[in-house]
């Protein structure tokens, strides 16, 4: 039992001691931008993919002309006129000099509206990134994702017949 | 009554019960993966920026590999076992089962905990591949994210399983109820792949969260089948909502810290996993203690309406948020009550399935 113990404190310590090192986290590329009039503000939205593919991940990022210091705001996202999101905007985890959102995805495909409603030195005002385009999902139909990652639930009711039928009589 | 005296008096005479060490790191291996998961998505809502190589994920991997390096040293040590004719002890993990013809001879337990674990080495890599597609989003209920959870739960369900096999040791029960409350609180982050699910004015992840909750205590109660077994497991998940509830914000923010990243703009905090938890979950204890004499589809649909009918109190009280409309809460508690029904009418099944993987009584006392 003991040393059972050690080796789990072992392995734990081993992971504290590697992983600290080991943590790089991918830059943000912007590799395509849209320019909104957010009332007296002049946002630049950054995208690190585009075109914009339902469900694909990507960071978004929203930078006012002159900074965000001393400016806050939300962000309401809609898909075919209907709200979807309502947040605050709020810095990039990994690019802290603008407002964004991180390995964030839309989705569904269709039209796509980013509504801006920023507060600041200059006043307030609101915005709207519209017509954002969103293709259709890459990848395999969502059912053929599902079918294959749920082959352990299958399994494990496939497991749960065989042993239902071998134990029908009561143990004490 | 003799043969449970021998029993204890064979067990007592060793320091460490025969079948108590593999049990406990399968079972060591299960809570890591645990950690690592309320951990992993404290550090999403809080936090943000992932690797491949975070601590949370270190802990995922190391939980699987643990439990399933246990389940196959198991395997191996009986298959070797089983080649020199030596006598198998069915109380480490249950009764041997040759696979790959007779190949191996694998203690059924084992089996299926190794079997998980080999299942979320291949959904890695699907995940990987998956990740490569679609971006390296936080989406917990991502189709191979679900995969990956599933599998870690049939290594859980395999850590009740050998625990089950010793049900009358003190080791046995306790490990029973911890093993039980193990998989419970996993299964509340596994449902919200519910969500992909069309459920109308059900609100699906309360209602699978009722059902699974309900399922679990009950095959936990009618395993240790004795006064004070749903509690025992109600109480565990309880305990493990509890440490969490503490834990999950301050391991993430520790590590957050010592990384020299800060916490997300407007991050609340709140504990994500242990919040999936039911609260309720112990008055559902108590009432199937206290209607025990009734078929077990009665206080099954008690509990599941316990739990579907508390879950909008619980994210008011924690989150602040509005009721639902009234339409789809009772929808919802209807649900819930009909999938409670059959929760407990399954988990009590469970419990007599997993009372068969005990040696016979004859057999312990040779």
């Amino acid at each position: 039992m003991r040393k059972t113990l050690l080796g789990l404190a072992g392995t734990v310590a081993l992971l504290l001691g590697l992983t600290a090192p080991a943590l790089a986290f991918e830059p943000v590329n912007v590799v395509h931008t849209e320019k909104v009039q957010v009332g007296p503000y002049d946002l630049t939205v950054g995208f690190s993919t585009w075109p914009v593919k339902a469900m694909q991940s990507l960071d978004f990022t929203f930078a006012p002309e002159d900074g965000i210091t001393g400016k806050k705001g939300t962000l309401t996202v809609l898909h075919n006129g209907v709200e979807a999101e309502d947040d605050p905007l709020a810095r990039h985890p990994r690019k802290r000099e603008v407002w964004g959102l991180d390995i964030y995805a839309l989705p569904e495909p269709g039209t796509w509206t980013m509504r801006f409603d920023v507060e600041g030195p200059a006043g307030a005002g609101t915005g709207e990134l519209t017509n954002l385009q969103v293709m259709e999902q890459p990848g395999p139909p969502m059912g053929l994702s599902w079918a294959v990652s749920t082959i352990p639930l299958f399994g494990l009711i496939a497991l749960i017949v065989i042993a239902w039928r071998r134990t029908r009589t009561a143990v004490d | 009554m003799t043969v449970n005296i021998a029993a204890t008096a064979a067990s007592s005479a060793r320091t460490v019960p025969r079948g108590l060490v593999p049990a406990s790191v399968v079972l060591g291996g299960t809570l890591l993966s645990l950690i690592g998961l309320t951990w992993d998505i404290q550090w999403h809502s809080d936090v943000g920026p992932d690797t491949f190589f975070t601590l949370p994920h270190l802990f995922l991997y190391a939980g699987s590999a643990i439990s399933g390096l246990a389940s196959l040293a198991v395997v191996l040590m009986t298959t070797a076992a089983a080649k020199r004719d030596r006598t198998i002890d069915p109380m480490v993990g249950g009764r041997a089962v040759g696979v790959f013809g007779r190949t191996f001879e694998a203690p059924v337990g084992y089996l299926i905990s190794g079997i998980g674990a080999a299942l979320f080495l291949v959904y890695g890599l699907w995940d990987q591949w998956w990740h490569g597609l679609y971006g390296f989003d936080a989406v917990i209920d991502s189709p191979p994210h679900i995969g990956l959870l599933l599998s870690i739960s049939i290594t859980m369900v395999g850590a009740v399983m050998i625990f089950a096999v010793a049900r009358d040791e003190r080791w046995g029960t306790y490990g029973v109820a911890g093993a039980a409350a193990t998989l419970l609180a996993f299964s509340m982050v596994t449902v919200l792949g519910l969500r992909a699910l069309p459920g109308g004015p059900v609100n699906t992840v309360n209602a699978g969260s009722a059902f699974f909750s309900v399922m679990i205590l009950f095959m936990g109660a009618y395993v240790l089948k004795r006064r004070g077994g749903a509690l025992a497991v109600g109480v565990t998940v309880a305990a493990l909502q509890a440490v969490f509830w503490w834990f999950s914000p301050w391991a993430t923010e520790v590590y957050a810290d010592a990384t020299g990243l800060p916490l997300r703009d407007y991050a609340d905090g709140i504990p994500g996993l242990p919040n999936m938890i039911p609260m309720s979950l112990i008055l559902v204890a108590v009432a199937v203690e206290l209607l025990r004499g009734l078929p077990a589809w009665v206080p099954g649909a008690v509990g599941g309406v316990i739990i579907t009918g508390l879950a909008p109190v619980q994210r008011i009280f924690v989150y602040g948020s509005n009721f639902p409309a009234i339409e789809r809460y009772v929808a919802t508690v209807v649900a819930g009550a009909l999938l409670g029904a059959l929760a407990g009418m399954l988990g009590r099944r469970f419990g007599h399935m997993l009372r068969h993987l005990a040696p016979a009584k004859e057999e312990r006392h040779a």
